[in-house]
């Protein structure tokens, strides 16, 4: 049983990594196309950086994943504060519409909002994908936050409120610093959705924003760019970083706990 | 208790929701019913010309292909991933969490990133053929890229940890006595699984093939990676209406047809979660 | 504590990056894939300071749509084929010229000036012209048994071709089997064409006209169309790959420069546009992609080995065997029609 199950594992891990370690390798081969060994080198990375368009559109990336990241956590706190702490007329409505938005497709999303956009004459740049963004990492963000809010006393607001604080100061000295964890956990998680982003991205950004996912398509659906595996490399190291800092956070509620 | 800051942030939630949510939706149904112009993406007139196209049966049955292939990825994850997570939630905690984070790393990390990975390895002159050809397994390279085969792989690649999640997740809570029961019974394995095992774990199977599936179907960049000549996904073929053809109304009414789709399987699972809830409180 | 900090950096790095630096002098471009060497767009903004931000697009349908969507903050220079300059120019959708900010447009060669689809260069000036063609790696099959577009329909090839993914060029190819113009406006030979494409089909692996040089040299075809241009580049890297003028007749093109309505950095694009007619440009452009240029200054220029080479500057009786793509008016939505239903394999 052990050894087939060692066998199982090794296999379906073999399948999942594979592919990336090939990407990493090939980022440090001397080899164009990767076809094969033809010495380490460390020049691809210097001319992924030389690639003015490459670089544009990740500072451009960044941009939207922080802006984006940082707006849908604030508003998924408000939304699960609302939700959670909250009854009132249309919440159930308002749930199911977040929930639907959660499931549907990313395509769904990105045509329906580029409809909005196009009828109300918004024109396709930062903006229109930020908003658009924020709109689809709200889900996320509003669940990370519910769960974290699900063993929470609501009588303990009900004493702040009895004894005098306003719903202000009951929402920022009690609620939001015991959301911390959860509020870090979102915004990474709302930053990696954004960045990795292809889908809604290719339909609601216009010629002024280019962003990263957007050019690696069309750098890749050419062929093997060295510069791609570089920044790649650099992409799938960023998120080991997002990974272990995720994880020392649960660690950290766990041990609060 | 109504306080101010209470108002606000209700308006604020429900602002973003109607218009960012349910407003694009409308006018998404609203697009589809329009009728179609060359010069422009659509003409503000009522017309049912798109849906007369989406039933057409040439379209019809590329929509249909693709469903397929949505259907073959979701069955293909569950094969795959069911033992995965069968065999995880045996695992004692610590290796456990060890398992489950390796299987999350690749989720963190850029899927169109991954996706060029796996056309790197499954190339003419890819890693795969390489490989088999040096063992002498084969003489010549196999095709693989810019295939339906390379599109499935890629999909089930992307989409198998959201299958192994859900399933996960029940067969956590999952009393594993249950199946040493059976067995002290006499059951076989096969009886054990029919009977026990599977009905127990259906919910997380119905997740896991919600959450694969419905996404799976809006992936247009795998296809365009690793596929060849034809439209493989529904994703393609509404990318195609909308920033190629310019025929937005049967754009729109692909997606409609996406979202009906979509909404018949959220049916399915919530009257069968509804059914076992009624179930289980019987006495 | 921690957690705070970490929220304070966050917030602090959102407004950095909410606010990009102030804008310089810009032009905005949208050119097919690899169609202008890097080195000529760096050497561009060394010169005058002005930043181009430059996008892709791989068929003239995808630009044309993208230009829809985005009219009123858009590209400010765009590359599109001569059928396209002309529905542009007829939609209202594109910017007269101001001559005078070009000097260097005399030195244009004559023959492709003053063309039907834009009288006296109102819209339009040509960048480069080329031709579509068979390539074939010599290395799995024999150039000489290859010399017509009709060979591609043979069954050895099933699933083994390369198509352009423009439908002008694949249409191309089956008119001039059927001994038709190739701009042909008769929905009957059309129709025909498209019935004679859809038998086609099961040869072909994939379409691809972002660079299709890259699929022959990475060994997952050996066979299919290609452009001139980029067959010269894939030469360079591999001399099995053979272009093959078929006998039928090759489609040639023209691509122009257009500023599109909507530009905000027009004289920027003006700019642009001269700055590529240079001799000593365009001389770079020919070597690097492979096509012919307009600019008579710059052949001149050329080495003698790309000045003869016959893939870059074919024969007069090539050219005059191939047809021109012209405009084909209302026909376009015929054409588009089939192609729609070649492209989604109804």
């Amino acid at each position: 049983m052990n050894a087939v199950r060692l066998i199982y594992f090794t296999l379906i891990f073999g399948y999942l990594y594979l592919p990336i370690i090939v990407l990493i390798i090939n980022s440090f081969n001397a080899n164009r196309y990767g076809l094969s060994w033809d010495g380490f080198t460390l020049q691809w990375f210097p001319a992924m950086l030389a690639n003015a368009g490459l670089m544009e559109a990740a500072k451009n990336s960044l941009a939207v994943a922080f802006s984006a990241a940082t707006a849908a956590t604030l508003l998924g706190a408000l939304a699960a504060i609302g939700f959670r702490l909250y009854r009132f007329a249309g919440r159930r409505i308002l749930q199911g519409t977040l929930m639907t938005l959660m499931m549907a497709p990313d395509i769904i999303l990105a045509i329906a909002l580029l409809v909005l956009f196009v009828m109300l004459g918004v024109s396709l740049g930062f903006w229109s994908l930020l908003l658009a963004h924020i709109t689809f990492c709200l889900p996320f963000t509003t669940m990370t936050i519910v769960a974290r809010l699900q063993g929470f006393n609501p009588f303990l607001l009900d004493a702040a409120r009895d004894l005098g604080a306003s719903e202000s100061q009951v929402l920022g000295r009690i609620v939001l610093p015991l959301l911390s964890p959860a509020l870090i956990a979102s915004w990474l998680l709302a930053f990696t959705l954004s960045l990795d982003d292809v889908i809604v991205s290719s339909f609601v950004t216009g010629p002024s924003f280019d962003v990263l996912p957007l050019k690696i398509f069309s750098m890749v659906k050419v062929g093997v760019k060295p510069e791609v595996n570089a920044l790649s490399t650099l992409m799938v190291a960023l998120s080991l970083v997002l990974v272990i800092i995720s994880q020392l956070l649960l660690k950290e509620k766990e041990h609060g706990a | 208790m109504k306080s101010r800051t209470r108002t606000l942030i209700i308006a604020l939630i429900g602002f973003w929701l109607v218009v960012f949510g349910v407003l694009p939706i409308l006018l998404l149904l609203f697009a589809s019913f329009l009728g179609q112009d060359p010069e422009a993406f659509f003409e503000l007139s009522f017309s049912l010309d798109a849906y007369r196209q989406l039933v057409d049966p040439g379209y019809l049955r590329v929509l249909l292909r693709s469903i397929w292939l949505a259907v073959l990825t979701t069955v293909f994850c569950l094969i795959i991933g069911y033992p995965f997570a069968w065999l995880t939630a045996r695992l004692n905690r610590r290796t456990r969490m060890l398992v489950l984070i390796l299987l999350m790393i690749p989720f963190w990390t850029n899927s169109l990133v991954r996706t060029y990975a796996i056309r790197m390895v499954l190339g003419t002159q890819g890693l795969l053929n390489t490989l088999l050809l040096h063992l002498g397994i084969i003489d010549t390279p196999i095709r693989l890229l810019y295939t339906d085969t390379a599109v499935v792989l890629g999909l089930f690649y992307l989409m198998l940890p959201f299958m192994i999640l859900p399933l996960y997740a029940t067969m956590e809570k999952f009393d594993f006595r249950l199946v040493e029961a059976a067995r002290d019974l006499g059951a076989g394995f096969p009886a054990t699984f029919r009977s026990i095992v599977w009905p127990l774990t259906l919910p997380g199977v119905l997740a896991g093939c919600i959450m694969v599936f419905v996404p799976t179907m809006g992936l247009f960049y795998v296809a365009s990676l690793l596929g060849g000549a034809r439209q493989l996904l529904v994703g393609n073929l509404i990318h195609q209406q909308f920033l190629n053809a310019r025929n937005w109304p049967l754009g729109s009414a692909t997606s409609v047809a996406l979202i009906i789709i979509m909404a018949l399987m959220l049916c399915v699972y919530w009257l069968f979660m509804r059914n076992l809830a009624l179930r289980s409180h019987q006495p | 504590m921690a957690p705070k900090r970490f929220l304070q950096t966050i917030c602090l790095c959102t407004l950095l990056c909410a606010f990009p630096a102030s804008a310089a002098e810009k032009v905005y471009i949208y050119n097919w894939t690899e169609y202008i060497p890097d080195t000529v767009l760096r050497q561009f903004t060394a010169e005058t300071g002005i930043e181009v931000i430059y996008t892709t697009y791989d068929s003239n349908e995808t630009m044309y749509a993208k230009l829809k969507l985005v009219d009123d903050d858009g590209y400010d220079l765009v590359v599109p084929s001569t059928y396209y300059v002309n529905k542009m120019g007829r939609e209202d959708m594109l910017v007269a010229l101001d001559h005078e900010l070009l000097p260097h447009l005399g030195d244009l060669d004559p023959n492709l000036m003053d063309r039907p689809f834009d009288p006296g260069n109102v819209y339009s000036i040509p960048y480069m012209w080329g031709s579509t063609g068979i390539g074939v790696n010599s290395n799995e099959i024999l150039p000489e048994t290859i010399d017509s577009w009709q060979d591609l329909w043979k069954p050895e090839f099933k699933g083994r071709l390369l198509l352009q993914d423009d439908m002008r060029e694949v249409f191309h190819m089956a008119l001039k089997i059927k001994g038709y113009s190739s701009n042909s406006r008769d929905p009957e030979q059309i129709e025909q064409a498209y019935q004679l494409l859809r038998e086609l089909m099961p040869n072909v692996l994939l379409f691809n006209s972002d660079s299709p040089r890259l699929p022959y040299l990475a060994g997952e075809v050996s066979i299919g169309m290609i452009w001139n241009g980029e067959a010269w580049m894939a030469q360079q890297e591999n001399p099995a790959i053979v272009y093959i003028y078929p006998q039928e007749g090759a489609a040639f093109w023209v691509d122009s420069f257009v500023i599109p309505k909507g530009a905000r950095n027009i004289e920027n694009a003006h700019a642009f546009i001269d700055f590529m007619l240079r001799p000593e440009i365009a001389k770079i452009c020919v070597e690097e992609n492979g096509y012919a240029t307009p600019v008579l200054g710059a052949i001149a220029l050329l080495d003698e080995e790309v000045r003869s080479s016959p893939v870059i500057f074919p024969a007069a009786r090539i050219v005059e065997n191939g047809e021109f793509q012209t405009d084909v008016g209302e026909a376009l939505p015929i054409y588009q029609q089939y192609w729609e239903k070649l492209r989604t394999g109804q």
